[in-house]
This record gives structure tokens, sequence and C-alpha cells, in this order.
């Protein structure tokens, strides 16, 4: 018997904070998720950036408008579920009234084994055409090597005042 | 009480707090001249007053942040309730008008109208205060102690049904949004 070999890789928690810190994000707004729960209890356990609960991700686009009409630097942390989840509030929010909307999602259900564009489970495989469908660009994170899409994706956000997704491939380390 | 009394009484009371209306009572809002200072709607995402109005109490905590919410909105983000008290932010105002009904489509009842309970619900989860008014009078009477109250603070307004066509202030939010912005990066 072979075992699968993993082709995404999770990136350290130490290695994403030092990046979110260098954007200089002021608030993550987090709704829970299965992969991130590394630099999610990192957070947690810190005081900067500050962890803003929030039970649904509707929500957390509200929080990080009000947050960045107020001055802050906000991004949310949320699974690709909170992104179907929350198509009307990214439209009328994050895409119409043009507010910087970093989201860092968990890729729920991925087989770190397979390619995305193999995966079974509807969740995984029907992201990227959401985030199409509706303009929405996305980087992936497939391992360490991706680390500069954190840069990229809020670079992009703040450009074009809207949306922009990290896709996290793998658990975080 | 009426829905133009609230509105008036909340307009001549705002002081400097920020404001978040939505639905029904962004036209009054705007036409109280209330629109363009320290002010952004809630614009077809129905139910995110109140999670706009935590974002901006947690960026700005010198400044008292009011939303002019529905029961028929606030539903839609019950959840937000529990995500507020999370926070606790002591300068967010909470104003629920509440008629029971989703008066943008057509005054239809809201579910199990007569039986859930707003200040019921807003202790449960956690709110500082939370209370009930249902005569402009009182409304005048307390405003100004519930702009002294530690927040975060519910206040539902007994609000009478209305008949008529639903009403809009058709300002884009993005405008709204870059605007407030700029007002508060310069205040």
């Amino acid at each position: 018997m072979t075992t699968a070999e993993p082709v995404a890789f999770g990136v350290a928690a130490d290695a994403i904070a030092a990046e979110i810190d260098a954007l200089g994000i002021t608030h993550v707004i987090c709704v829970p998720d299965t992969f991130q729960r590394t630099i999610i209890a990192r957070w947690e356990a810190g005081t900067t950036p500050r962890l803003v609960k929030v039970c649904t991700e509707d929500e957390g686009v509200g929080v990080n408008a009000g947050l960045y009409m107020g001055g802050q630097n906000p991004m949310m942390c949320i699974q690709n579920n909170g992104i179907f989840a929350s198509i009307n509030t990214l439209k009328a929010i994050a895409l119409d009234a043009k507010v910087p909307t970093l989201m860092m999602v968990g890729h729920f259900q991925r087989d770190v084994t397979k390619p995305i564009e193999e995966q079974g489970s509807r969740a995984v495989h029907m992201l990227e055409p959401t985030l199409d469908a509706w303009g929405i660009p996305y980087w992936r994170v497939e391992g360490p090597q991706d680390i500069g899409a954190f840069r990229a994706a809020y670079e992009r956000s703040r450009a074009d005042l809207g949306p922009a997704v990290i896709i996290i491939g793998a658990p975080t380390v | 009480m009426e829905r133009q009394e609230a509105i008036d009484i909340l307009a001549e009371g705002r002081g400097d707090a920020i404001s978040v209306p939505t639905m029904q009572s962004v036209f009054p809002w705007h036409e109280a001249g209330q629109g363009d200072v320290l002010n952004v709607d809630a614009s077809q995402c129905m139910g995110s007053a109140s999670t706009l109005g935590l974002g901006l109490a947690l960026a700005r905590p010198d400044r008292k942040v009011m939303v002019l919410d529905g029961d028929g909105s606030l539903l839609m983000q019950l959840g937000s309730l529990v995500s507020i008290v999370e926070s606790s932010p002591p300068n967010l105002y909470h104003f629920v008008f509440g008629n029971g009904l989703n008066q943008s489509t057509g005054n239809q009842p809201l579910p199990a109208q007569g039986v859930f309970d707003w200040v019921a619900l807003a202790k449960a989860a956690g709110y500082k205060h939370a209370m009930r008014i249902a005569q402009a009078e009182d409304l005048i009477e307390q405003l100004p102690a519930i702009w002294a109250l530690e927040g975060p603070v519910l206040i539902e307004l007994e609000i009478a049904r209305e008949e008529g066509p639903a009403r809009w202030a058709g300002v884009p939010m993005a405008k709204q949004v870059a605007s407030l912005k700029a007002q508060l990066a310069a205040s």
C-alpha cells in the first residue's frame, strides 16, 4: 500500500503573523476555521493585531467596513463556506460600497494530497469559480513558498478598494 | 410613536454621534438633515447596520455611535447581538425601530411577531442595558439619560405601522464610506 504524498503544505503561524504584522493590520475579524487553528490561537493569545470574534461572516464584513471607515487597518479570517454564506454582504459592502476587504480563507475539506482541480468537496472546488463569478481576486497559499500572497492580496484590496482573498490550502502549523 | 417622531427626536439629540441608519429610517434621517455629516447608510445589505456600528465603535472609542436599526433587519443578523457583546463597546447605542413588519417589502409581519422580545434578547445576549420606549414624550425625556449609559445599549422604539410605498434616499454607499472615512480622519 502506498501513501499519497501531500501537494499542499502548511505555513507556520509565526510566518503568517510576521506577514500580517508587516502589513500593519490592526484587527483580525474572525469566524473560526479548521485550517487556520494555529494562527487563530496565536492571535487569541496576543494583543496585536486585536482579534475580533464574530458569529457569522456577514457580520465580519460589516465590522471590517466600520473599522476601515474609522481609520483602522482590518482584515478577516474565515473559511470557504463563509464566502458562500456572505455573498450578499460582500456584494453590497466590499464590492458596491468599495471597502477594502482582505480575507484569509481556509480551504475546509481540502484533501492536501490532491491539487485544487481534483478536489471532490464542493466547498473546495466551487470556491474559485464563485470568486471568479463575482470578480473577486484571489491568491493560493499552497505552502511556505507562497507567503508573498499576503502582501499581494493586501495591496490589491487597498488599491482596488474591494475584496481580495488569500486561500489557505493546507492547515497552518 | 410615529417613525417621524422618533427620527426628529434622535436628530435633535444626536450631538456629534456617528449614525448608521438602515432601511425605512434612511430616507427620513436624510430629510431631517442627518445624512451628510458622520453618517453611513446600511444600504443594500439588510442586517448589516449593527455590525457597521460595531466596527465604527471599536475604531473610534472617543465618539458615540448610534445605530438606527429595524426589527426585520436585525433579525437577519441576530447573532450580531452576541458579537457586539463579545467586544462590548461602551460607546454603542443600538436603537431598534420595532413595528413588527418588513415594511420595505410591503408590511409583511415578521416571524413570531408578538412573541419574541427585543429587550429580553438584548439582555440575554449580555447588553449592558436594554429598554423599550413606546411614546415620543418618553423618548424625549429619557434620551439624555440614555446617552449617559455605558454601552452597549439597546433601545427598542415601538413604531406605528405606516402605509405607502417604501422610500429610499438613493445615496450610493460608496460615496458615504469615502466621506465618513475622510470626516473621521479629520476629526
